[in-house]
């Protein structure tokens, strides 16, 4: 294993104050960082060995309106984890797609606009992948209600289908 | 056979007919598909010329719904996340929440945790080795290895109640002890497990039909699958030595042996081949742990779990799995339920990545053999 503590010192002169690098525990670092110095951020990590992006996922904090993103990296090298934590304003969201620096990344940014709605321009499909025909709010923000919603679809109301005993009565010659 | 003048097969007219593309629905519901998922095939005769996964059908929402149950009830829905292989699932979960409260698992229930979880391996390969049988035609070998398997269910059945999802693991230990005669139990069966591996030589790694088809299928290099998000057996097979049981020691694995091996080919044939040295190496690892398995209690008192309360905090939890890294990110803003609850599946990449450089070019037949050598599990894309 290579000196972790060197690549620290590294990191820190590089970025020094426009990102917080701090130790989680044993072998899961992170880093907090801001929307702007994301990209430069995860180049510099991808060069140093951190070659795995395992995931990314959103988090949605509604009463600080707003949405963090967190990268999940893995260096095989030194062998630790780094959680790369950006926070975007959750009005208009959007981040910087990554998907040149690691393909798989475009899928996981699909799933995010899909359930969070946030924009990543520069990503080449931001299609639908698992919902089909959904127009209500993204389901995966804390103020969507699933309950509320079921109850509201799956109704006969809901799926546009009127119950019989409020079709209109067309049928003539019927006296009360 | 008696054909009329000018006739020629279904497959030589498809052939034949270069202009045409067509939309084949490879899945949901076809033999060589694991789970709902499918792929929206462009097909040209008989070649892929592009692939649009078709996910979706499978998805429950597990991510949301486990942001409306508390703690310990997520237990019982974790497991559905990965159906063949679902303890990895309960580890992970279990490992996020103890890193966030700052707790120490006593020693005895890592080692029963790591003993379970090869036991899982062992039964999920075998699941595996069979699918790349079933999906070349060769069902004898599909139902030899789910007999062994089986075997696995019934120890499983013994040890927790649940043959194929367990619930065995919570916060701060596992549920209930190893029962009298089991430890036996489990060395007799990997004696036999080990005993039956020149039957499935035989019959699936000397058989050339085997061969000829898995030579040469969708190569993978090592650099390419490190930046694809590839992980497990698959980045093994491509000649990369890595596993999370050895770089990031979870349960007992820190104070077991674990050597890997690579296969080192990238190959289909590679990736098959790998899936039986791994198997063997989960056999040899559960030797070691029961040998050393020691005394003490099996779960830490945490009070009633069905009012624990996790502090604020957020853990990246990984486990190697029978596909490879298997993750659960967790959140908690201090209350009785999880804030958020992110799954990292080992099949996503492959599946909805990889298939896109993989799939175009490939002939029809090889579609099934390629998700059964890369391990594709549809609940952790669908989740």
């Amino acid at each position: 294993m290579k000196d972790i503590n060197e690549l620290i010192k590294k990191f820190n002169s590089f970025f020094q104050e426009k990102a917080v690098l701090t130790r989680k525990y044993k072998q899961q670092y992170q880093i907090v960082t801001g929307r702007d110095e994301l990209l430069g951020i995860l180049n510099w990590c991808k060069q140093y060995s951190f070659y795995h992006l395992a995931n990314i996922v959103c988090v949605d904090w509604l009463e600080d309106e707003e949405f963090e993103l967190v990268y999940n990296l893995w260096s095989y090298e030194f062998k630790i984890g780094c959680l790369v934590k950006i926070r975007i304003p959750r009005a208009r969201p959007w981040a910087p797609t990554v998907f040149e620096l690691w393909g798989q990344a475009q899928v996981y940014e699909q799933e995010i606009h899909e359930f969070f709605g946030v924009y990543f321009p520069g990503n080449p499909d931001l299609s639908s992948l698992f919902l089909h025909n959904w127009h209500d709010l993204p389901p995966l923000r804390k103020d969507f209600d699933p309950v509320e919603y079921s109850r509201q679809a799956y109704t006969v109301e809901g799926l546009g289908v009127k119950p019989e005993y409020e079709k209109e009565d067309n049928s003539e010659g019927r006296e009360s | 056979m008696y054909l009329p003048d000018g006739y020629t097969t279904l497959t030589k007219r498809a052939e034949k007919d270069d202009r045409e593309v067509y939309d084949l629905f490879f899945g949901p519901n076809h033999p060589g598909m694991h789970g709902n998922f499918g792929y929206v095939l462009e097909m040209e005769g008989t070649q892929i010329v592009k692939v649009r996964p078709n996910a979706g059908m499978l998805h429950r929402g597990f991510e949301k719904s486990m942001e409306n149950k508390r703690w310990v009830q997520n237990l019982s829905l974790i497991p559905r996340v990965c159906v063949p292989d679902p303890d990895p699932n309960e580890v992970a979960y279990c490992q996020a929440v103890e890193a966030i409260m700052g707790v120490e698992v006593p020693r005895r229930a890592r080692y029963i945790r790591s003993v379970v979880l090869e036991l899982s391996r062992l039964g999920s390969f075998l699941m595996g080795m069979g699918g790349v049988g079933g999906a070349l035609g060769h069902y004898s070998i599909m139902y030899l290895m789910m007999e062994s398997r089986d075997r696995i269910l019934d120890l499983f059945e013994e040890l927790t109640g649940g043959r194929v999802y367990h619930i065995y693991n919570i916060p701060g230990g596992v549920r209930r002890d190893i029962p009298p005669g089991w430890k036996q139990k489990v060395l007799d069966l990997v004696d036999h497990l080990e005993k039956r591996i020149p039957e499935y030589d035989r019959l699936l790694y000397e058989n050339p039909v085997v061969h000829t088809r898995l030579q040469g299928l969708a190569p993978l290099s090592a650099e390419e699958a490190l930046t694809s998000g590839i992980v497990g057996p698959n980045l093994r097979a491509s000649g990369v030595k890595a596993d999370v049981r050895v770089d990031a020691p979870y349960a007992a694995y820190d104070e077991v042996e674990v050597n890997i091996e690579c296969s080192g080919g990238g190959d289909a044939l590679a990736r098959a081949v790998q899936v039986r040295m791994d198997y063997l190496e989960a056999i040899r690892i559960i030797r070691r742990l029961l040998a050393k398995i020691p005394d003490g209690s099996f779960k830490l008192d945490l009070g009633n779990l069905m009012k624990l309360k996790v502090p604020a905090g957020d853990a990246y939890s990984k486990v190697e799995s029978s596909k490879g890294e298997f993750g659960y990110y967790v959140v908690s803003n201090g209350g009785m339920k999880p804030y958020r609850v992110a799954v990292r599946g080992p099949s996503l990449p492959a599946g909805l990545y990889l298939c896109h450089k993989h799939l175009p070019g490939m002939k029809i037949d090889d579609v099934a053999v390629w998700m059964a050598t890369l391990a594709i599990c549809p609940p952790d894309i669908d989740r």
